[in-house]
């Protein structure tokens, strides 16, 4: 007996046929491909085992009137071979930034990733295994976020961090929510937090999610039109739950006003700062001015930027925060022969112990991704961070300088900038990315997706993989565009 | 031993790069911004750092190691072709901001995956943006909150959740704002009706609910408690941690349910990689749709100048839904481990009814063969069903009570036991509701031969005395490790001298 295959109606699949196996059983003949299932065709001789003749007898406890009737309306299965080929064609349909000039940014970053980190994070006792329930079998990855915790308690100068959460945003959020956690009961502004008027729309939207359930009031900072902090402004701050600046801000510009925050908003107020890791090569470890917490994208280090995940998100913070912070953690112990041992620890913060009133849901987190920004920053060293902040900010310079030169550009903040910054065109920022995506390259971010008033500005990011040559090369073909203009007007 | 803060090599041992771009002026950093104390970080080069991750790597247990029938986590094989997939520059190397027609083909998967979900679930609009099953809920919860809101019914501020729930399930709608009903199971570890009936009222925004359940029990009743939610206004929402055991045989939109969150990371083979990442998307029925975090993918025929970068004749465009609750995560979800599931999904394609048959054949298989082992080897006294039924689904479960009764041998000690035999244990205590409980779930990519064995070892892990269990494991690298002494002398970073 078979049945076909319906169509899913106006949502059609790419179809191909393929070797075909029958299995033995049930209502219509399913094609299925026998790789990955060891016990195709010896569903009888395990049924008959137990008494049973029919796998459909495994199913007599679903009543009928809950049972899909025919197939699932899904395309034949493919091999191996026919699906990498089909992800080829598929995802060769997108454009990856290495094929083009590419200065885009704002959050994420193309850096180079050694390759023996892809090497080693795949292998398969690291890639397959979960989360470390047996310590005694699952050493090597405790021991390595172990590690992590102290790469990432070092880099950022604070005595605590967690082994990941999902990315920087989410690490930003769950920064607000804790600070609340800490500081509300003894606060003059309590459920409320201060925010960077900076901070891109996405961003800010998951934590306007993560907050409202705590009904957590979100207030904004201003920033001047060099794009520092208003330190006038931030006075109001003071008695709320906490802060959250990032540096450099999103616009790329490194503050040095960030080291007399916490002074103003004092010891009740959490201190939140959002880092680009790399840039603490060169830049003040936000612990070492008062940072409170310290959260951030640690996709630079480690990770391809892989259309924003999965990445990973950074969170560090000192020790009034620890049993109220989200996230797992290791600590390390000794095993029954007082040998080193590593385990997970403080889990009674966690959802799987105190349930609805753990500090956080979050149960699968980014461990792998982490282990590649281990392996990473292992790999690098502190000499060889300080030279990639330099490589990153130098190019940044570099194309200061010659952006700053090309005519009908200007730089809007002249002051100074990590891996990126904001310019002025003559012009809407979105022709003029248009123009520069037909000549193949991808010119920067338009600021106008993130606010409103900034229609004629472009977010241009460098990193260690910019060359002179695409600076030079940007810098034309916005000379070209800048003429293209004028002849318009 | 070997330890990463011990390696300190001169200086730039470490990976050795170009030198940086000439620039005319000395890049600026504010005088009193410049990092005053570089990070201890250790000095390595690459041969030492390869022996240091290659040794930590062999003192890790993977599913590429051995049988991990852990229960509740779907530990089935990762194909590896996924991981070759996963890093072509189509998805390793784009971003998120690029326009639309730069990113056809991510959209062309993501489309498809949609559909694909929206199938097996029932449901009429998939999200792919929650990274993990746990944001999935959380994520669900929120747009049922925005659906009363907007309907003015803002009383519906309690969510039901069995006792016998996944922690996420209670936790994510307690960060939502929900306060938590928790109602009991029955004895045999399924849902109680008139418990629900008890509870579900006007204040009732929704019930959070797996099926089959934390037992690998189908829920037979769960129709009858759709309604009651249904009846009293809330909506229903499904917990997919379990999904494995019914792709293609039932859904969640025909057991009546509003929303459900997917963990593609057990169904669909996305790596656990030690913790994660994940991807949990969501599926909604058209009411809940415009809540929805966006943006979603959708397509429309392609115009005459698009067909040169078109995928077969579509043009692929991203779709904000209209009250769209915003974002749970900055970006477009967990991109990477969505394309691997889609290629693993393209394997099985209409046949993923096959997929979950074998997986609820392999468990109920290995639940036998356990039971007929330790009759041949004596033990099967010592353990009993976790709960009274002829048939499970993709996993089962059993109380050592008996073993801890009759010879003082607990889960822990048994799950320790087979650590020393070169598998993974199964989940232990959980869930609460079965005394001694081991969570047994082997998946559909273990062959009976790895069954008979692990059940013909089951079995001689029981024949061991007391005294012998209590030291097990000693195998592993590390024998038991004292968390106790890890909460108390909290030491969570290398101490250096300080």
């Amino acid at each position: 007996m078979s049945c076909s295959l319906q169509r899913g109606g106006e949502k059609q699949f790419i179809m191909s046929v393929t070797r075909i196996v029958l299995t033995t059983h049930s209502k219509c003949e399913v094609i299925v491909m026998v790789d990955q299932l060891p016990n195709l065709g010896r569903e009888i001789e395990m049924l008959s085992e137990m008494g049973l003749t029919d796998i459909e007898d495994l199913f007599s406890d679903i009543p009928a009137d809950v049972r899909f009737s025919g197939a699932l309306p899904l395309p034949p299965p493919q091999s191996e071979e026919e699906i990498i080929r089909d992800a080829r064609r598929l995802l060769g349909a997108n454009v990856d930034m290495g094929s083009r000039v590419s200065f885009l940014g704002g959050g994420l970053y193309r850096n180079y990733v050694p390759a023996s980190v892809f090497q080693l994070v795949t292998r398969g006792e690291f890639l397959t295994a979960y989360t470390p329930y047996q310590p005694e079998v699952s050493q090597g990855m405790l021991q390595a976020m172990w590690e992590f915790q102290t790469l990432i308690s070092e880099l950022v100068g604070l005595p605590i961090a967690n082994l990941s959460l999902y990315d920087g945003s989410t690490a930003a959020a769950e920064a607000l929510t804790c600070a609340v956690r800490v500081h509300t009961r003894k606060a003059s502004q309590p459920n409320i937090v201060y925010v960077s008027c900076l901070t891109p729309p996405d961003k800010l939207s998951v934590m306007e999610n993560y907050c409202q359930g705590a009904e957590i009031e979100i207030k904004f900072l201003s920033h001047h039109d060099d794009g520092t902090l208003d330190m006038e402004g931030l006075k109001e701050a003071t008695g709320s739950c906490g802060v959250y600046l990032e540096q450099p801000n999103p616009l790329g510009v490194l503050d040095e006003g960030l080291t007399k925050v916490k002074e103003i908003i004092g010891q009740n107020t959490a201190l939140i700062v959002g880092v680009q890791p790399i840039s603490l090569g060169m830049v003040e470890a936000p612990g070492h001015y008062g940072a409170d917490i310290v959260v951030g994208e640690g996709q630079p280090l480690g990770s391809p930027v892989t259309a924003g995940g999965p990445i990973y998100g950074i969170f560090a913070c000192t020790k009034p925060y620890l049993r109220l912070m989200p996230g797992r953690i290791v600590g390390r112990s000794i095993d029954v022969d007082g040998k080193e041992a590593y385990c997970l620890t403080l889990s009674t913060r966690e959802q799987h112990i105190r349930r609805h009133r753990a500090t956080s849901n979050i149960c699968t987190n980014e461990t792998l991704i982490a282990l590649m920004g281990a392996m990473h920053m292992a790999l690098l060293g502190p000499d060889g961070l300080h030279d990639l902040a330099y490589r990153n900010a130098a190019a940044c310079q570099k194309a200061k300088e010659i952006l700053g030169a090309t005519q009908g550009v200007s730089l809007v903040h002249d002051t100074s900038h990590f891996n990126e910054f904001a310019i002025r065109v003559p012009g809407t920022a979105a022709s003029c990315l248009e123009y520069l995506d037909q000549s193949g390259i991808i010119g920067g971010f338009d600021l106008n997706r993130w606010y409103s008033d900034a229609t004629n500005q472009i977010l241009v990011t460098t990193t260690d993989q910019t060359s002179l040559q695409d600076i030079q090369t940007l810098s034309a073909h916005l000379t070209l565009w800048a003429n293209h203009q004028e002849v318009e007007a | 031993m070997s330890h990463l803060f011990e390696h300190n090599g001169a200086p730039n041992t470490g990976y050795s790069q170009p030198p940086p771009l000439q620039t005319d002026q000395p890049p600026n950093v504010p005088p009193g911004l410049l990092r005053s104390k570089p990070a201890r970080w250790p000095r390595l080069s690459e041969p030492e750092m390869v022996r240091h991750y290659t040794w930590l790597s062999k003192r890790n247990f993977g599913i590429d190691t051995g049988f991990y029938p852990l229960g509740s986590c779907t530990m089935k094989h990762n194909p590896r072709v996924n991981e070759v997939i996963a890093q072509l520059p189509g998805i390793a190397d784009i971003h998120p901001h690029q326009p639309e027609h730069h990113l056809q083909g991510l959209l062309a998967i993501y489309y498809e995956m949609q559909h694909m979900l929206e199938i097996c679930a029932g449901m009429d609009q998939v999200t792919l943006q929650p990274v993990a099953g746990a944001q999935g809920e959380f994520t669900a919860v929120r747009c049922i909150q925005e659906y009363f809101r907007q309907r003015g019914e803002t009383q519906r501020t309690k969510v039901i959740v069995p006792d016998s729930a996944h922690g996420t399930n209670p936790a994510s709608a307690a960060m939502a704002g929900f306060e938590i009903v928790e109602i009991p199971s029955l004895a045999d570890g399924r849902m109680d009706l008139e418990a629900l009936s008890a509870v579900a009222d006007e204040t009732t925004a929704a019930m959070m609910i797996t099926n089959p359940n934390t037992l690998g029990l189908f829920e037979a009743d769960i129709v009858e408690a759709s309604r009651i939610v249904h009846d009293a206004g809330g909506q229903m929402y499904y917990d997919g941690a379990n999904f494995n055991a019914i792709l293609g045989i039932t859904s969640p939109g025909l057991m009546g349910f509003d929303a459900v969150h997917f963990n593609l990371h057990k169904t669909f083979s996305q790596p656990h990689g030690g913790g994660g990442p994940g991807s949990g998307p969501i599926g909604v029925r058209s009411h809940l749709a415009p809540f929805l975090p966006g943006p979603l993918a959708d397509r429309r025929d392609s115009s005459a100048s698009e067909q040169p970068r078109s995928v077969d004749g579509h043009w692929y465009h991203w779709r904000e839904p209209e009250h769209s609750i915003g974002k749970v995560q900055q970006w477009h979800g967990n991109a990477g481990a969505v394309i691997r599931c889609w290629a693993y999904y393209r394997r099985y394609g209409a046949g993923l009814r096959t997929m979950s048959e074998h997986a609820v054949l392999n468990a109920n298989y290995l639940r036998h063969a356990i039971h007929r082992e330790a009759e041949i080897e004596g033990v099967s006294h010592l353990f009993v069903d976790g709960a009274e039924t002829k048939v499970a689904k993709h996993e089962f479960t059993l109380s050592m009570q008996p073993a801890k009764e009759q010879l003082g041998i607990s889960a822990m000690d048994v799950a320790k036991g087979l650590l020393d035999r070169g598998y993974m244990a199964p989940t232990v205590y959980f869930p609460l509701v079965v005394p001694e409980c081991m969570m047994i779930e082997p998946t559909e990519t273990e062959s009976k031969d790895t069954l008979d064995t692990f059940a013909n070892q089951f079995a001689k892990v029981l024949q061991s005395d007391a005294e012998t269990l209590h030291e097990a494991p000693i195998t592993t690298p590390v024998r038991r490790v004292d968390e106790v002494y890890a909460a108390r002398n909290l030491c969570l970073r290398h101490p250096y001298d300080d």
